[in-house]
This record gives structure tokens, C-alpha cells and sequence, in this order.
């Protein structure tokens, strides 16, 4: 994650600030996508993107701007067969740690306990 | 079964699933050239169809710019292909025999896979595309990435890339005034209510699409879940607004059902607005038992069919002549 994204996420929270400015700002250097090419004025322009990489070169403009549409930047759904092992793996131990976080909270210890140990095993089995 | 010939209680019309999906490591479409855009569309067909057996014995492929105009006209009267793709090049589309199924190539997406089928099934729509989404997989890898999902060229479809959409025919909600109240209303739960052919266009004939906005943040299941409440609460309130017109206004709808039909069955020349209107009239009165039609066709397929472009079918007709069509084929279908 790089630095725009991360200060991106912070200002999540603040709605009346998804404005223009926040778009603008967003994404400010001159890449271009290597794929096809296209950069972020492109987008500005057509409103859409020109592959799959821009996603990833224009990161923090696409994270605002999925913000602004969907309330949303997580994918939360079906994933491809081919990718799927490893982020199913990621996405259950995150799981695991939000849940653990909560158990804590309520000082559920024996649960945490549980969810701890769970956590450790997966970790054990797979390098992430 | 084609979607227009199966239908229930009449109040939920069609329902259909379309996942966008593209390849990786490749540019979207519009940002092709039309030699690059032949070879993608090639190799696309190539791993897809020829190579993949599950699909190649259900399936035709139709190279659109093989097609004249009026059958692409038909394929989209079907909602087998977009509007977009009976205009441009470089399209192609596989069918399924039954045409249930629509895999369309090189629209804004390299691939949107589309289930649609008469009733309310999305949960079924749903389970048969994911299934034919795994297959397609097996022979070439999808642009996606772990934090935004399937990555598509507009963001709105980016994420799950489903678009769930349910085709209803609201006409007591219509009359009564309803309608635009509830259109508000749930526009602010993600959900959009608009015209028989997506973005855009009017609902005209009573006929409205309820489909999610959000594809992103939500499971598969969750988005059709939302899409299902909006519907179910439409249907219960379209069946209310029925009960208490037949209860406070039984003349009143009968004469209106039957004038409607009489027009239909007589008239030399008509507008589309018109036609659409009166056979959403008909069509209600069919599904409330005031009157029986044995004509050839159902109103909402005859609905289908004398839409403007339909009814054109490449030819260069005027509006007059259209409207004279439009009457021919009703009176002798209804
Ligand atoms: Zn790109």
C-alpha cells in the first residue's frame, strides 16, 4: 500500500470532503498506465479505465473514486479459481483477528483463546 | 424457454443476471484499435469457445459483423446482445440453445456473461453464470485483483461485476401515482428502477428493470438479496394497488381493458408510445382475469416487437410507415 492510499483511508471518514478536490488530489503525478498506455487525465476524461492495470498504477484515484460509487473500495465477493488459495486463506484470518478483536473486547477470554490458537495454525500452514 | 413466453402471475416479467468480466494483461476494448481488437476477439473465441467442450456443445457462436441489421435487431429485441453492439464492430456473442445464455465479446467489457429467463429466479440465474464464469476461467485468466474484485472499464461495475435485474410490469402502481414516490425511494438503497432497455430509457407500457448500482463491498448473494427486497415490496404493493382498483373501480378498469384491446384490434396506424401503453392495459386485464386474448402473440412480446428500431429492422421506414406496421402486426397478433 502506498502512502496516497493509506492517507486515503484516513480520510474516508469524512464524507463532506469526497469532493471534486479529493478527486483531483488524489491522483496528481503524470504516470501512465504500461498496459494501454492511458493516464489519469484519460480517465478523468471518459470516466473509464483502459485495463485491468490502471487499477494498480492509478491505485489511490480508483480506491476514491470506487469510494464515491459503491461506498465501498473491498472487494467482498467471488473470487477466481486461479487467485483463489492464497486470499481465501487471507481473507478468513483476517476474519479470525476481527473476531479475535471482539471476543477481547467483550473479554470473552476462552474464545479469544480459541481464535488465537486457530489464527496460529493457519498461519503455520501457509506462507503469506 | 425465451424470456417474453414465460410468464406467471404478469407482475414480474424477466429476470436476469450479467457478470462483466475481462482478461488480464490485456486493454479493455475501447482502448483497442480495430486490428488489435480483431486479434483479442480472436483469441478470445479461440480459448473460450474452441477449445472448451462444456461450452461448445450448447453453445453457437455469431460473428456480428457477419449479421445483417435485422437480425441483430432481433438478437436485441431478445436482450441477447446491447444496443451498443448492433452499431459497432468487432462484436461477437455465443448463445446457448435455449437462449437462456448470451456470452457476449468485446462490448465495454471482453466478456459479459448474461443469464436471462422468464419469472422471478434470480437465485437460479445467478448459480447457472457463476457456473459458466468457472468454466470460462478454465481457459484464460480473468483481470482481478484482490482488493477491488473483477476489474472492469467503468468502476461502477468494477468489484463483483453482477448486474442483477428483475423486469417488472407495475401498471395499478402507475395509474394510482405511486410509482415515482417509491422510485425516490429506493434510489437511496442502491438500487435503481428504470425502463424496459436499461439506462436511459422511459418506462414506457408500465415496464420497469430494478437492478443493484453497487457492485462492490457486497457478496454475490448479498446484491441479489437487496434486489429481491426492493421487488418483493414492489410486487406486494403493485398486488394491493390491483385489488383496490377491482374493488373501487371494477367498471372503470373494464371499459379501460376493453377499449384498449378494441383500439389494438382495429386500429390502421399507430405511435409506439401508444401501442405500449394500451397493450400494458390488455396485459393487465389479462392477468386479472377481465379478459382473454388468443391472439399469436402475448402483449408483452408484442410489446417487444413494435418497439421503433424493431419495427424498422434496418429498413429506411418513416414514422408513418412504422406506425402502419406497428398496427398490421398487432392486429394480426393480438
Ligand atoms: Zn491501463
Amino acid at each position: 500500500m502506498d502512502l496516497f492510499s493509506e492517507l486515503f483511508d484516513m480520510f474516508d471518514g469524512f464524507d463532506m470532503f469526497s469532493s471534486p478536490y479529493v478527486q483531483k488530489s488524489a491522483q496528481k503525478d503524470n504516470k501512465v498506465c504500461p498496459v494501454c498506455g492511458r493516464s489519469w487525465a484519460d480517465f478523468n476524461k471518459t470516466g473509464k479505465f483502459g485495463c485491468g492495470e490502471c487499477y494498480k498504477t492509478f491505485a489511490a484515484g480508483a480506491a476514491q473514486v470506487l469510494r464515491q460509487v459503491h461506498s465501498s473500495a473491498e472487494h467482498a465477493g467471488k473470487i477466481p479459481s486461479k487467485s483463489s488459495a492464497g486470499i481465501k486463506v487471507k481473507r478468513r484470518l483476517e476474519e479470525l483477528r476481527r473476531q479475535l478483536k471482539e471476543a477481547v473486547a467483550k473479554e470473552d477470554y476462552e474464545t479469544a483463546a480459541k481464535l488465537h490458537s486457530e489464527i496460529k495454525s493457519i498461519e503455520g500452514g501457509v506462507s503469506l | 424457454m425465451i424470456w417474453y413466453n414465460d410468464l406467471n402471475d404478469g407482475i414480474i416479467v424477466s429476470s436476469r443476471i450479467r457478470l462483466a468480466r475481462n482478461i488480464d494483461k490485456t486493454p479493455f476494448p475501447a482502448a483497442l484499435n480495430s486490428k488489435d481488437k480483431e486479434k483479442v476477439s480472436k483469441k478470445l473465441r479461440a480459448s473460450i469457445f474452441e477449445s472448451n467442450s462444456t461450452l461448445s456443445g450448447d453453445f453457437e457462436l455469431y460473428d456480428l459483423d457477419k449479421l445483417s441489421r435485422k437480425e441483430k435487431i432481433s438478437m436485441l429485441e431478445e436482450h441477447l446482445i446491447s444496443p451498443q453492439m448492433v452499431d459497432g464492430s468487432g462484436h461477437s456473442v455465443l448463445v446457448n440453445k435455449n437462449k437462456t445464455m448470451s456470452i457476449m465479446f468485446m462490448e465495454e467489457d471482453h466478456i459479459r456473461l448474461q443469464v436471462i429467463m422468464g419469472g422471478y429466479c434470480l437465485d437460479e440465474a445467478f448459480d447457472l453464470a457463476d457456473k459458466v464464469d468457472d468454466v470460462i476461467e478454465e481457459s484464460l485468466t480473468y483481470a482481478f485483483d484482490e482488493k477491488f474484485g473483477y476489474l472492469t472499464a467503468c468502476p461502477t461495475n468494477a468489484g463483483t461485476g453482477l448486474r442483477a435485474s428483475v423486469m417488472m410490469h407495475l401498471p395499478a402502481l402507475t395509474m394510482t401515482g405511486n410509482i415515482s414516490r417509491i422510485i425516490q425511494s429506493v434510489s437511496g438503497m442502491g438500487i435503481a428502477v428504470r425502463g424496459l432497455y436499461g439506462e436511459g430509457t422511459e418506462a414506457e407500457g408500465c415496464m420497469y428493470q430494478i437492478s443493484n448500482q453497487i457492485t462492490m463491498g457486497l457478496t454475490e448473494k448479498e446484491i441479489i438479496e437487496k434486489v429481491k427486497a426492493v421487488v418483493n415490496k414492489l410486487s406486494e404493493m403493485e398486488s394491493q394497488a390491483r385489488k383496490s382498483l377491482k374493488e373501487n373501480h371494477s367498471l372503470e378498469l373494464e371499459d379501460k381493458v376493453y377499449r384498449a384491446y378494441g383500439i389494438l384490434k382495429y386500429a390502421r396506424s399507430i405511435a409506439s408510445a401508444e401501442a405500449k401503453s394500451l397493450l400494458s392495459d390488455v396485459m393487465l386485464g389479462q392477468n386479472m382475469g377481465i379478459i382473454k386474448c388468443d391472439g399469436k402473440m402475448t402483449p408483452i412480446e408484442l410489446m417487444v416487437k413494435t418497439a421503433p428500431s424493431v419495427i424498422a429492422a434496418g429498413k429506411d421506414l418513416d414514422p408513418a410507415a412504422r406506425d402502419k406496421a406497428r398496427a398490421e402486426l398487432i392486429r394480426e397478433n393480438i
